[in-house]
C-alpha cells in the first residue's frame, strides 16, 4: 500500500494549530483585561468585554489568518464590541453598572495611590471614545501607530491627531488637578 | 519649518525616524518649551503605564481561562455572548449555576422555536403540572431529548427539602415543579414579556431559571445517570 494513513499528520498539525491559538489567548488575557479595563472604566464590563471578545475570537478563530499579529486581531474584536454592544447599551440609557473592585485594583499604595487612579480613571471616561482608544492602544499597550491605526481602521495621521487631542485633553485635566 | 503638535507627539513616542526626526531634534535643541512638550508626552505615558499595569498583573478571573479551556477540551466554541446584559446575567450568577450552563446551553440556542402550548393553564389540580406537562416531567431525560425539543428540560435536581424538582422551558414561559405524592408542584412560573428584542430575553430567562433552580437545590444538578435512576424509582428520592 502505498498511501500511509494521509489524515494522521493533517489532524496533528491541526490540533497543534488549535493548542497554539488557544495558548496565545491564554497569554493575551492579562492585556486583553488591561485594555478592557481602560476601554469601560470598570473591571467587571472590563472582563465581561474580555468574555465577549473571547467567544468571538473562538467562534471565528478561521478568521484569523496564520502569521499575522493574534493581539491586533484581539484588540480589534475588543473595541469593535465596544463600540456595538457597550457604548450602544449606554446610549440605550441604562445606568451604568458600578464598580465591584473597581478602582481599587491596583491600590496597595493606600489613600494617595487610590486618589491617582481614581482621577486618572475618571479623566480617561471623560475623552471621547475614538481619543481613548487610540491613547490606550499606543500609550499602554504600546502598539505602534501604524498597528494601532490598524486596528481601529483609520489612517496613521488621524491616529496621530486623534493621540495628539487626547493627550492634550489628558494633561489639562491630570495636571491642573494635581 | 514648524514643528507641529503631532510630530512633537510622535517623536515622544519614538515614531519618528530619519529626516523627520533630526528635524525635531534640532527645533528642540534650540527651543526648550518643545523640549518641555516632549517630556510632558514622556511623563504622562509614564503615569498612564504605571496606573494600567496592575491590572495585567492581577490574576485572571477564572470564568476566561475556563471558557478558552473547555475550548481546548472539547474543540468547540462556546454560543457567543450577544449582548453585554446576557453577559452581566451570566456573571450575576452564583458559579454553580455557571456550571449548570452547558446543561441548558442547547435550550438557549433553540428558544426562538414558536410553539403554543400554555402548560398551567389547563391544571386538573390547581398547583401541580396538568397531564401533559406531567408526562413530560415523568419520562423524558435531560440527556436524551432531541436537541429542538419543546417544551424542553433544562436540568434536574435535588432541593433541600428532598423533593426532587425539574426545571423546564417552553417559548416564552417555564418552570420549575418538584415531585412529591400528589404529583409534580409547580413551584415556580415565569412568563416573559413578549415584547423587545426577544433574543436577549430568552436567554435572560433561562438564567432566571437556572438562578431560581439554584436557591432551592441541596447540591449540583443531577447528571444523566442520577437522572435516570431518579426516573426509575418514580422521581420520590428513597428515604433512609
Amino acid at each position: 500500500m502505498k498511501r500511509t494513513r494521509p489524515g494522521v499528520s493533517s489532524i496533528r498539525k491541526a490540533r497543534t494549530l488549535t493548542e497554539t491559538f488557544e495558548t496565545q489567548l491564554i497569554d493575551l488575557l492579562p492585556r486583553m483585561r488591561r485594555f478592557a479595563y481602560g476601554l469601560t472604566g470598570a473591571s467587571a464590563d472590563g472582563d465581561d468585554l474580555c468574555q465577549m471578545a473571547l467567544e468571538r475570537a473562538l467562534a471565528r478563530r478561521d478568521q484569523w489568518q496564520q502569521g499575522t499579529r493574534l493581539d491586533s486581531w484581539i484588540y480589534k474584536i475588543m473595541r469593535n464590541l465596544f463600540i456595538d454592544e457597550i457604548r450602544a447599551t449606554r446610549r440605550r440609557g441604562e445606568t451604568f453598572v458600578p464598580d465591584e473592585a473597581g478602582f481599587a485594583i491596583g491600590a496597595e499604595g493606600g489613600q494617595e495611590a487610590t486618589v491617582e487612579l481614581a482621577m486618572i480613571d475618571r479623566a480617561m471616561l471623560r475623552l471621547p471614545d475614538d481619543q481613548r482608544e487610540a491613547v490606550l492602544l499606543v500609550m499602554v499597550e504600546g502598539c505602534s501607530y501604524k498597528e494601532a491605526a490598524e486596528i481601529v481602521g483609520c489612517p496613521v495621521g488621524t491616529l496621530n491627531s486623534r493621540l495628539v487631542r487626547g493627550r492634550d485633553a489628558l494633561m489639562g485635566l491630570l495636571e491642573d488637578a494635581a | 519649518m514648524t514643528v507641529t503638535p503631532e510630530m512633537i507627539a510622535a517623536f515622544a513616542d519614538g515614531e519618528l525616524a530619519g529626516e523627520e526626526r533630526q528635524r525635531v531634534e534640532a527645533a528642540i535643541a534650540v527651543d526648550p518649551e518643545l523640549a518641555r512638550q516632549v517630556d510632558r508626552h514622556r511623563r504622562l505615558r509614564a503615569r498612564l503605564s504605571a496606573r494600567y499595569a496592575p491590572i495585567a498583573a492581577a490574576p485572571v478571573p477564572e470564568r476566561l481561562t475556563d471558557l478558552i479551556a473547555s475550548a481546548t477540551k472539547t474543540g468547540t466554541a462556546s454560543a457567543e455572548v450577544l449582548s453585554l446584559a446576557q453577559a452581566r446575567a451570566r456573571r450575576g450568577l452564583a458559579p454553580a449555576v455557571r456550571r449548570w450552563l452547558p446543561v441548558a446551553g442547547p435550550a438557549i440556542a433553540a428558544s426562538l422555536v414558536l410553539a403554543l402550548w400554555q402548560p398551567w393553564q389547563r391544571a386538573e389540580r390547581p398547583g401541580y403540572a396538568p397531564a401533559e406537562l406531567a408526562s413530560l416531567l415523568d419520562n423524558r431525560l435531560v440527556s436524551e431529548q432531541r436537541a429542538d425539543a419543546r417544551p424542553r428540560v433544562l436540568l434536574s435536581f435535588a432541593a433541600r427539602d428532598g423533593r426532587l424538582c425539574r426545571a423546564w422551558r417552553d417559548f416564552g414561559r417555564g418552570g420549575i415543579a418538584c415531585r412529591d405524592s400528589v404529583g409534580w408542584k409547580i413551584e415556580r412560573k415565569l412568563l416573559l414579556e413578549s415584547t423587545g428584542t426577544a433574543e436577549y430575553r430568552q436567554a435572560g430567562s433561562d438564567t432566571d431559571l437556572l438562578a431560581a433552580a439554584q436557591t432551592m437545590a441541596a447540591g449540583e444538578a443531577l447528571d444523566a445517570d442520577a437522572e435516570r435512576r431518579a426516573k426509575t424509582e418514580g422521581w420520590i428520592q428513597p428515604r433512609d
